[in-house]
């Protein structure tokens, strides 16, 4: 088994990394999609998570992968550097989700074992046009100029302690020295051991030749956090042959978290008074210059602004820095199968402390327990708290699966021109890893469906009075065990009489049974048949008819169900009710000849015995049984899998009366043997699949049983 | 039997077990199987039984919180159902990432066969397609033959069709 995980573990390694990074990236651009432009942090990110997606796309030797995320890369290196004005954010941010789509799509062709041989080339072209477009789009700063990188904060081992003291440090070159940047460098480097927390500008001093050029200019700017005193980091900067002037001066924390752009009004604790008034006016001096041409178009702005207006430059960016490092340190991901097997681990450990605890051993009589059972008690309850960590561990939020969601409204509203306002609620809702893989398919169907059919268009919303906004809402909770998924619109709601006509037309109704005689509920789940839309016009999201049967499939296979509710011209309500967890249920245990097997609790209704009388016979062999005034059909557990040994006579088994949506049959076992929770296992998959057995487990004995679905059963 | 029971052959030693083969008895003869497929051996256990499958997959184990399926070798060769004694034993075997376990009728020894000793197998008579479709060489040891089980085939080929119907396809 390890070498399977061992094979390709660079390409898995490349696939679970560049997919987190692009969840990450799709989870920033949506976040801000409604915003006028991308904050300064997100374009950074952006840049640098198509950055290492190029990197490692190289490596892996993905050219077409590589070639998108290069011309991403450009796209917002240009936005980077040059923070040109005019951005179609909207634009934009398609094109961003475009690029993730496309690499996405490549390296599920990946995982699949396939080559990535998607086209890049109009994506590329299309990129190019908007960088053009931008570029020329850009006036005044078309042309990047590196004076204007001046906002960039670095932050280095941000520990702030209340014995820390904050400075503020400009060190000024000779003119005409050689390689500025690099003694930068120097006296960052010689810094950085004491500092708390650093940040210098120009920032790239490195990397950027010309920041050689701006150091000279305007000298090199450094704010400094640390436990030392003035004279502490004139030593470290010291006194080169190149330095003109050390200026240094201390400030409070809040100036600090101010950044570079402490205002010219700002009172400074000053210890060397001559030197700033000089500083402060050449920077005045160069900021008027480059103001001057913004100022000619918009009036207010100075160099740092393009950035969020939002956000306060200082303060809140560097808690923003802060929190993901917070989550990354307290996060492991771990293999899923490792998961399993610790699953397995404590399933058999419950399993083996019962066999102890019940061994026949015990059964002596005379026998002091005491201890013994002191101990037992003291066992059980460790093995029932790991059994439920385990559980919980395996419980993620819903918010990745919603969080997708709002990609499709924002795709398909925008595509068909409406204006819907996307409300999730309830995200942090916690279900089963694997119940979600199964969910994310039919979300995606309901929320499409509600933005496609569900809410009008703009015009038809106007013509029935409706001012509100279209809305969709997602929300999730949890209710009686399981959890409660809806999509909710305010559109107009499903058209009975349409879907009457439909149905009508494909004969699903009863010729001499009237229209109204089928209730709401009934009408409704029509619709969750295949082939059944009635949408005349087929749009590129829905209207196929493919869609709500796969839904309700995909739903029942985890043993959820679909729920519709509507009233027209107010909306519907698509309600899925799926159980929390897969992996362990509550269960009934009985037998039939030699054989165990378990029901889930809740499709069953009750137990009775029957008597011979209420039976009744159909010549070709089907048999029903009257309990109260109702007749079942009913199933024979051992006729049904050809078991021996199982008790004819109905007098002397029991009948489950089950109930599955609206149907109900009864289930004649031998006997029952009890309730207790099951941890489900798949059958082996050597074993081709019988019909009505979900799985099997481990009884308390060691014995296996297996797990009854009684949807199967009832089809 | 607890001798067999601990008997857990490693399968990380390649180079120790090329050549060596497990044999049981199955019927009258000898069968032999690359000792690098094959994990454990264990006793007999109760099997349970699931419903409408093959006659020869006799159902499901519990291996040590594995649950594993297992086959009857001698209701897959088509042979007269052994009765499960003593000496009845289950042979678990890995193939292809699936683990299943094979009930013999009784284990015999682990043998060294050299290439050279090992035959193709003889075409038999055209009714007797039964086993020879899972017999991939005959390997002789002293005076005996063993044959050799390819065990990929003896899980998922499909049932060799019999009688009539297989010699009518034959001749198509």
């Amino acid at each position: 088994m390890a070498e399977d995980f061992n094979t390709d573990s660079m390409l898995d390694m490349y696939l679970f990394e560049n997919g987190q990074l692009l969840e990450q990236l799709q989870e920033t651009v949506l976040e801000q999609k409604d915003a006028d432009g991308f904050d300064e942090d997100s374009i950074n990110e952006i840049f640098r998570t198509m950055h290492t997606i190029k990197g490692s796309s190289g490596i892996m030797m993905f050219d077409n992968i590589t070639a998108v995320s290069h011309k991403l890369e450009d796209v917002f290196f240009y936005l980077r550097e040059s923070h040109p004005e005019h951005v179609p954010h909207v634009e934009l941010v398609e094109h961003v989700l475009e690029v993730e789509d496309f690499i996405s799509s490549e390296m599920e062709k990946i995982r699949n074992g396939e080559t990535p041989d998607g086209d890049a080339t109009n994506l590329i072209k299309n990129l190019d046009r908007f960088l053009d477009m931008i570029k020329s789009g850009g006036t005044a700063d078309s042309v990047p100029e590196p004076v204007h990188e001046e906002p960039k904060h670095f932050y280095i081992a941000p520990m702030a302690s209340s014995a820390s003291r904050f400075y503020k440090i400009f060190v000024h070159f000779f003119p005409g020295t050689e390689m500025s940047n690099v003694h930068a460098y120097k006296i960052v480097y010689a810094l950085k051991e004491i500092a708390e927390d650093i940040l210098y500008s120009p920032e790239d001093i490195l990397s950027d030749e010309k920041s050689g050029d701006i150091i000279l200019r305007d000298g090199f700017r450094i704010l400094l956090q640390a436990q030392c005193t003035e004279t502490d980091v004139r030593e470290l900067i010291g006194v080169g042959y190149d330095i003109e002037k050390v200026d240094v001066f201390e400030c409070d924390a809040d100036q600090f978290l101010l950044g570079f752009d402490f205002g010219d009004d700002q009172p400074l604790k000053v210890i060397d008074l001559e030197s700033s008034v000089e500083e402060i006016e050449a920077r005045e001096e160069v900021k008027g210059e480059e103001g001057k041409p913004k100022e000619a178009e918009k009036p207010k702005i100075v160099p740092g602004d393009f950035v969020i207006q939002s956000k306060e430059p200082g303060k809140q960016k560097k808690l923003a820095k802060d929190k993901p490092k917070v989550e990354k340190a307290s996060f492991i991901s771990v293999n899923v199968a490792k998961m399993d097997q610790l699953m397995d681990l404590i399933g058999e450990l419950v399993i083996s402390e019962s066999v102890v605890l019940q061994s026949s051993d015990l059964k002596v009589p005379g026998l002091n327990l005491d201890n013994f059972n002191k101990a037992a008690a003291q066992l059980a309850s460790i093995s029932t708290d790991l059994q439920n960590v385990i559980m919980s561990m395996r419980m993620v939020p819903l918010t990745n699966t919603f969080q997708k969601m709002n990609r499709i409204v924002f795709d398909v509203s925008r595509k068909l021109g409406k204006d819907i306002e996307f409300v999730v609620v309830g995200e942090s809702t916690e279900v089963d890893k694997n119940i979600i893989e199964h969910i994310s398919d039919p979300l995606m169907h309901l929320v499409r469906n509600a933005v496609d059919h569900g809410i009008e268009t703009n015009e038809e919303r106007k013509e029935s009075g409706k001012f509100e906004k279209g809305r969709v809402t997602l929300s999730a909770r949890t209710e009686a065990g399981k959890v409660w998924i809806s999509v909710e619109d305010n559109g107009k709601g499903l058209d009975r009489e349409k879907i009457i006509a439909k149905a009508r037309k494909q004969g699903l109704l009863e010729d001499n049974k009237p229209d109204s005689a089928y209730t709401d509920k009934e009408v409704y789940q029509f619709i969750t048949l295949p082939g059944f839309s009635t949408n005349e016009q087929i749009t590129e999201y829905s209207g196929r008819g493919v869609g709500m049967d796969v839904v309700v499939q995909n739903i029942q296979t985890i043993g959820g169900a679909l729920e519709i509710e509507s009233v027209p011209g107010m909306g519907s309500t698509m309600t899925l009710k799926i159980p929390l967890t897969l992996a362990i249920i509550d269960g009934i245990v009985m037998e039939t000849g030699a054989s165990s097997f378990v029901m889930e609790t809740g499709v069953i209704k009750q137990f009775t015995r029957v008597k011979q009388d209420m039976m009744i016979n159909e010549p070709n062999g089907d048999e029903y049984v009257m309990i109260r005034e109702e007749c079942y059909p009913v199933i024979r557990l051992g006729k049904w899998y050809g078991l021996t040994d199982y008790q004819e006579s109905v007098e002397d088994g029991v009948m489950l009366i089950l109930e599955l949506e609206d149907r109900k049959v009864c289930l004649l076992v031998d006997r029952l043997v009890g309730e207790q929770e099951i941890v489900v296992k798949p059958i082996p998959s050597y074993i081709k699949k019988v019909k009505g057995l979900s799985g099997c487990t481990q009884l308390g004995d060691g014995s296996i049983a297996l797990i009854l679905d009684a949807p199967g059963l009832v089809e | 039997m607890s001798e067999i029971d601990d008997m857990i052959i490693k399968t990380e030693e390649s180079d120790t077990q090329k050549g060596k083969y497990m044999t049981f008895k199955s019927g009258h003869e000898y069968f032999g199987l690359g000792i690098e497929y094959v994990q454990q051996i264990i006793q007999y256990q109760t099997i349970t039984m699931v419903p409408d499958t093959e006659d020869y997959i006799k159902g499901l184990i519990n291996l040590r919180g594995r649950i594993i399926p297992v086959v009857d070798v001698s209701l897959r060769f088509r042979q007269e159902p052994c009765e499960y004694n003593d000496k009845t034993c289950i042979l678990v075997i890995n193939v292809k990432s699936a683990t299943v376990g094979l009930v013999v009728e009784q284990i015999a020894e682990v043998v060294e066969i050299k290439d050279d000793n090992i035959l193709p197998p003889p075409s038999i008579g055209k009714g007797d397609r039964g086993h020879n479709k899972y017999v991939y060489g005959i390997g002789r040891v002293g005076n005996t033959v063993k044959l050799l089980l390819d065990p990929e085939k003896l899980l998922y080929d499909e049932e060799p069709v019999d009688g009539e119907q297989g010699r009518m396809n034959e001749e198509e």
